[in-house]
């Protein structure tokens, strides 16, 4: 039975959770969310549940357009334009290991808020990071390639 | 017999419902709802138990008869099994 099917079967969808594009929210091998099926436009920092080819994708909404939603996983360092037909559910509640986090917790409302709003710094310190690391190794490529001649 | 590992029971709003973790995700990629008895049963059988301990368990947890606790015990583990759910 497929996402669709258990949405509109069932009203809900449990599972597992798949990559790390959700990190640190959500982990592969250890949570499990909880998806209902889309009724009502969603809104910025909701997390939507839509298909990309053959795979489902869980990744937070971060504006909402007249054709549908920009959004972008809270590990990701790039948006996505989904149109509203695109999008089948929302997330509702999961559970981090054990612990049931409804997405009304203030502590949830405080980290998506947050993790929005860091996104510049965030890409920023990846920018550097990978800059530096390209560096290093253009450094030790030169170093290396003088040795062998 | 016993369920086999790699399955959570998770609450949301009055229902119980299974779900695959870890490795188990990559086999098994729906849920399983679970009405109370089954409930009872799934975390029973968590150990190693056969059906006769289930159906005592049963009888003496609810008030249920021999009979219907018989039956309950070996649709659940006649529902597992078929679905690969019992090792």
């Amino acid at each position: 039975m497929t996402i669709e099917e258990l949405l509109k079967q069932e009203g809900k969808f449990l599972g597992p959770t798949k990559g790390v594009s959700m990190l640190p929210m959500l982990k592969e091998g250890r949570d499990t969310i909880v998806v209902y099926p889309k009724k009502e436009r969603l809104a910025p920092y909701d997390v939507a549940l839509y298909k990309r080819g053959e795979d489902y994708i869980l990744h937070r909404v971060i504006s909402v357009t007249d054709w549908g939603y920009i959004i972008r996983g809270d590990n990701c360092y790039y948006d996505e334009k989904i149109k509203e037909d695109r999008v089948i559910g929302v997330l509702g509640e999961y559970f981090k290991g054990d612990k049931h986090v409804l997405l009304t917790d203030k502590e949830y409302i405080k980290y998506s808020k947050r993790i929005v709003k860091n996104y510049p710094i965030r890409k920023f310190k990846v920018k550097i990071k990978g800059f530096i690391k390209s560096v290093i190794k253009k450094v030790f490529f030169k170093k290396r390639q003088n040795k062998t001649k | 017999m016993k369920v086999k590992s790699g399955f959570v029971v998770r609450a949301v709003g009055d229902e119980h419902i299974a779900v695959p973790v870890g490795d188990r995700a990559k086999e098994f990629h729906g849920m399983i709802k679970l009405n109370e008895t089954a409930e009872f049963l799934w975390s029973f059988f968590k150990d190693e138990h056969t059906e006769e301990e289930g159906i005592k368990a049963l009888t003496e947890t609810y008030d249920v008869s021999d009979e219907e606790a018989k039956n309950g015990v070996s649709n659940f583990v006649k529902m597992m099994t078929e679905h690969g759910f019992m090792e």
